[in-house]
This record gives C-alpha cells, structure tokens and sequence, in this order.
C-alpha cells in the first residue's frame, strides 16, 4: 500500500470526527511517512509496520465516541458510543438489535408514565383544591404532591439505570477489544 | 482466556514502554514506534492515539524542535506527573512480574 492510499482510507475512516481531530491525527501519521522516508524506508514498509488502516481509524473513532461518553454523560454521547462499539464491531447488531430496541422502548414508556405522573400530580396539586376535591383541599394537594415526588424519583431512577447501562457496554468493550484503554486501569 | 489477557497486557506495558523510554530522553513519535514495534508486537500505528492518550492524562507533554527537513517535528517529553507514574507503575510491574516469574518457572521452592 502507499501512503496516498493509507493517507485515503485512513481520512475515509475518521470523517465522522470533527474536522480538528481529523487534522490532528491525520499529521501525524503524514509526519510518521516522512520519518520512514527520511530513515529509507519504502513508503509499502512504513504502512505495513503501521497497521491496517480501516481498524486504526475504527479504533481512533471507538476511542473518542467512549472519552466523549466518559466526560459527558448525555444522551448524544450515549448513542455516539453504542455507535462507536456497533462499527468496532464490539457487539453484533443482530444480536443487539432486538435487544437494544426492546431496551429503548421500555426507556421511552416509562419515561412517557413519569411525564404524566408528573403532569397529573400538578393537575391535581392545583386542580384538586379547586373544584373540591371529596377528601378536603389539604388531602388533594399532598396526593398531588406525592405523585409529582414518586415521578421524579422513578425518572431519576430510570437516567440511572440507563447511564449504567452504557458504561457497562464501554467497560465491557475496553476488557475485550483492542482499545487504547484498558479496563483494568494502572495509570 | 489468551483473547482477553493478551491485549489487556500489551496495552498496559506499552504505556509503561513509553514512559520508560521518555525517562531516559525526549523522542518524537516515529523514533518511539520504530523502537517499541520491534520489541513487542505491536502495530506501529498504535502508538500516535496511545500518545495522545498520555497527553490527555497529564502524562507528557509536546514542543516543536525546528527540523533540517521538512517541518518542525512534534518532540515529546515527561511532565512531573508522567515521572511520577512512571515510578509507581516500574515499581508495581517489576513486583508482579517477579512473582509472576517465580510461579511459572518454579523458583523459590
């Protein structure tokens, strides 16, 4: 291979990657090209002792979707990381599909049940007082209370869940796969 | 077992191999990959995100050292951190590998 076709595919790999990283990773292995050159090796020696490509930038894009996962925990990042995992080929999609898909919908139903719990825990906080509720104003608004305390705290307890979800599919990922990482970290 | 361990190994010894060699003097890239490939087997390649890593983690640092030819080329060195590390982690290596040692060649006993 030469260096404008490990250059290529290396470039093709990493374009999800914003631009700067592109650049920066890019640079440097131009420069490693130069440094074989300057020490006289062919430009086929120097991409062999680098390694395939397509995996270098697969690991490269791994590497940052889980940093990026690992310093913000957000929903974005989340999905950047599974996606990461899915193209280091880290879990089989066949095999994960089902299952992540069942995953998200139970995530999403639940998510839906807090949202109306809340709202219904308002409605009858406010409303209950009102239109006089049968057991007394006093009674309404700590129902409604309640409800509005018991929805967030199954919401945060479902965040939980799913963030612990995602790091363990990371830490599984770093145990098993060529990542820079490791899992069992000595630094 | 081999599938998980070995790439677990490598991964921690390499970083360690870096920061040895770092100790001893600066070095830029190609001149740190071309002595660690040939020594453990390891895609060359592998080395610029490991250094990235070390740089990320506090461990090393970069400064530009104008080139004869071609551009100026990136040199890495360690910080007080990296120095620190490299400490601990030589210590903690050199331990388990000599127990590891004792174990398989059947020393001691």
């Amino acid at each position: 291979m030469t260096r404008a076709e490990f250059m290529a595919r290396l470039r093709r790999g990493l374009s999800a990657l914003s631009t700067n990283t592109q650049t920066e990773i890019t640079a440097d292995y131009e420069a490693h090209f130069s440094d074989a050159a300057a020490a006289g090796r062919s430009e086929e020696e120097a991409a062999a002792a680098l390694g395939d490509p397509d995996r270098l930038a697969r690991e490269l894009r791994a590497e940052y979707g889980l940093k990026a996962w690992e310093d913000k925990k957000s929903p974005r990042n989340a999905t950047g990381a599974i996606l990461a995992l899915l193209g280091l080929g880290a879990i089989d999609i066949l095999f994960l599909a089902p299952i992540l898909f069942s995953v998200i919908s139970v995530f999403f139903s639940i998510a839906m049940v807090v949202v109306m719990a809340f709202v219904m825990g308002g409605v009858v906080m406010i409303g209950g007082p009102i239109v006089g509720y049968d057991g007394g104003a006093g009674i309404a608004i700590l129902a409604g209370l309640g409800l509005v305390g018991a929805a967030t705290c199954v919401g945060a307890l479902t965040i939980m869940a799913g963030v612990g979800l995602v790091n363990f599919l990371v830490w599984y990922a770093r145990l098993h796969f060529r990542l820079l990482k490791p899992a069992i970290d000595q630094a | 077992m081999p599938d998980i361990i070995e790439p677990q190994l490598k991964k921690g010894v390499l970083a360690l191999c870096v920061l040895a060699l770092l100790s001893r003097a600066d070095g830029y890239a190609y001149d740190i990959a071309s002595r660690l490939a040939s020594a453990i087997d390891m895609g060359e390649g592998t080395i610029y995100p490991l250094m990235r890593r070390l740089q990320g983690d506090g461990l090393v640092e970069t400064y530009l050292v104008e080139s004869p030819a071609g551009p100026p080329r990136k040199y890495y060195r360690l910080t007080e951190a990296g120095r620190a590390s490299f400490i601990q982690q030589k210590t903690d290596w050199t331990a388990f590998s000599s127990a590891v040692n004792s174990i398989i060649l059947g020393e001691g006993q």
